[in-house]
């Protein structure tokens, strides 16, 4: 392929990308350095909301909730995703009826599915979870005004809809696994265990891995479920980092515009440095091809 | 990234499930196979629960939709559904998003398709910047892109379009949209083109005649999760709308702090909503499979 003809295939969706990512994404960068408000020019104020941004309380515990919440997350993604991808994987004829079943909770809009999630644990509107563990514990448990609780409904949520793509990537890796080499180990009196543990795991590190920096990247940026699960997020400490740019940048009219866009600059900054193993093999990947 | 290529079955989504199960594939029915069974019956029950109860909670008559302890037998109604349709703007939250999901299905593959078979084509540094790019850029926070767009959407006078939404998400999913496409253009021997140009056939005569017909599958994978994300879009229709391009996502957030009669409406919203898109994942199951296994930068 000639030079000039890539350049031309490309053009259209870079200016795209370059028009409303890149010029939008500086607009970022700018703001961030700024004291503005929307359809103002700013007034350029230096590192200053960095500082702010960073001997903010309410961003260390939006920092925190949304780092605990990624770890047990994306934890139980990948040891149920593995455990349900196996015995998914195994299935015959009925594979196709159950994988249908278990992608509904991932092709539903995410706010949708928090939605009724909600409503499973909501004591005001009948959910049926809650009156279960308050019909068998004795205890009222308050799913959305206890923090920890209400920290327990969306990870479950989270887990819910995630869990999907998790045990469908894996499943992929599975059938990469060549079946002498499982044979081999069993030949070899290795357990069912200690197959799975020794043999298979290893073999697809690189699909668990792979989940792992999805899983992770989503769970970071964690905000649509926030809206139906933890009214009073702010209140209780269950603050995500995007939930709480939203509120300090559009929601109470965007007044700290610029904190949050320094939010913003932060939380991409620190996943680039989470990328970065992923950024250096696709470049030398891209190189290749 | 080995698992871009580990699985490059993309475009034959395995279909062994058809096999006869042969005696040494399945020995006998064991205690251990109906364990297995058990345990993916109730995942699987678990999974579809929080749907099955919205479903009761829409039938209900209104006044024991939401009480508490919860009823479970009941003289279904369709009551929320006719109010939804009659008291509430739904059919034209349907509407935009519809408009929003097809205008950005149709351009994000436009635009994608020659960008994608352009970097599946020719290695070199510009390639390996722009998906490396494509890849930062997924996983952006939304926000850093979509207050800027809120500003500019402004400015330009089209805020609260259905227009200004569509644009939004051809961009934000362009880099998923190239970064799919080019895994099934990577799977398409070279020679084709290569045959192809000796033929007489024009860099994009060839891309139009030869590799557009036997992208089938990959359009089609490409095009059914641009379509489902747009569908399924709350944060940037929620910021870039107001009431005349409002979706049913930032419809149904917006019942939420309502009254009872509202929030079923809500609920039955929801389930309006999701009963194609569980439809969806019966149909077009192969599609989301193999859309998710060749090693998409999805999540």
């Amino acid at each position: 392929m000639r030079r000039r003809e890539f350049l031309g295939l490309i053009a259209p969706s870079v200016l795209v990308m370059g028009g409303l990512l890149v010029l939008p994404l500086y607009r970022t960068v700018e703001w961030s350095l700024q004291r503005v408000n929307y359809g103002e020019a700013g007034t350029f104020v230096g590192l200053d909301n960095y500082s702010a941004a960073l001997s903010d309380p309410r961003l260390g515990r939006a920092v925190l909730f949304t780092v605990g919440l990624t770890a047990v997350v994306v934890a139980t993604l990948i040891v149920g995703g593995y455990l349900l991808a196996v015995m998914v994987n195994g299935l015959g004829r009925s594979k196709p009826f159950v994988l249908g079943f278990l992608l509904i909770s991932y092709v539903v809009p995410n706010i949708v599915g928090a939605t009724m999630f909600s409503w499973l644990f909501d004591a005001n509107f009948g959910g049926v979870v809650n009156h279960l563990v308050s019909t068998l514990t004795g205890h009222e448990v308050l799913w959305f005004i206890d923090p920890w609780p209400n920290r327990l409904v969306i990870a479950l949520d989270t887990i819910w809809f995630m869990l999907p793509f998790s045990m469908l990537v894996i499943i992929a890796g599975l059938q990469g696994v060549p079946a002498e080499v499982i044979e081999a180990s069993r030949i070899d009196g290795a357990s069912t265990f200690r197959t799975h543990w020794s043999v298979i795991i290893p073999s697809i590190r690189g699909v668990l891995g792979f989940v792992a920096i999805i899983s992770i990247m989503d769970v970071l940026r964690t905000f649509d479920q926030l809206v139906p699960l933890s009214p009073q997020a702010t209140q209780i400490g269950n603050e995500s980092i995007m939930l709480y740019i939203y509120n300090v940048a559009f929601q109470d009219g965007g007044q700290q515009l610029g904190l949050g866009s320094a939010i913003n600059v932060l939380l991409i900054l620190l996943i680039v440095i989470l990328l970065y193993p992923f950024i250096r093999g696709i470049a030398k990947e891209a190189r290749q091809a | 990234m080995t698992t871009l290529q580990e699985h490059g079955s993309a475009l034959e989504p395995s279909r062994s499930d058809g096999e006869p199960p042969s005696a040494k594939r399945r020995p006998r029915k064991s205690a251990h196979t109906y364990l297995v069974g058990g345990v993916l019956v109730l995942v699987c029950w678990a999974m579809v629960s929080p749907v099955l109860w919205t479903a009761m909670a829409v039938t209900k008559p209104t006044d024991v939709a939401f009480l508490n302890p919860p009823v479970f037998t009941y003289e279904p109604t369709m009551t929320a559904f006719v109010d939804l349709w009659q008291t509430t703007l739904f059919a034209d939250y349907l509407v935009n998003t519809l408009v929003v999901a097809v205008l950005s299905t149709i351009a994000a593959l436009v635009i994608g398709l020659p960008a994608a078979y352009a970097l599946s084509r020719f290695p070199s540094w510009v390639s390996a910047v722009l998906l490396v790019l494509a890849l930062v850029f997924r996983a952006l926070p939304r926000f850093a892109v979509v207050l800027p767009m809120y500003d500019l959407s402004r400015a330009l006078g089209v805020y609260d379009t259905t227009f200004a939404v569509a644009a939004a998400l051809v961009a934000i999913n362009q880099p998923f949209s190239i970064w799919l496409l080019r895994n099934f253009f990577a799977e398409i021997p070279k020679e084709l083109d290569e045959a192809a140009m000796l033929d007489g056939c024009s860099r994009l005569a060839t891309l139009r005649r030869v590799m557009i017909p036997l992208m089938g599958p990959g359009i089609l994978t490409a095009g059914i999760f641009v379509f489902l994300f747009a569908f399924q879009e709350y944060l940037t229709a929620n910021i870039l709308t107001d009431v005349s391009a409002r979706t049913v996502p930032v419809f149904i957030a917006t019942q939420l702090g309502q009254t009872l009669p509202m929030l079923q409406q809500a609920g039955a919203a929801a389930m309006l909503l999701t009963l194609p898109v569980v439809a969806f994942a019966f149909i077009a199951q192969r599609y989301l499979v193999a859309g998710l296994n060749s090693g998409s930068v999805k999540g």
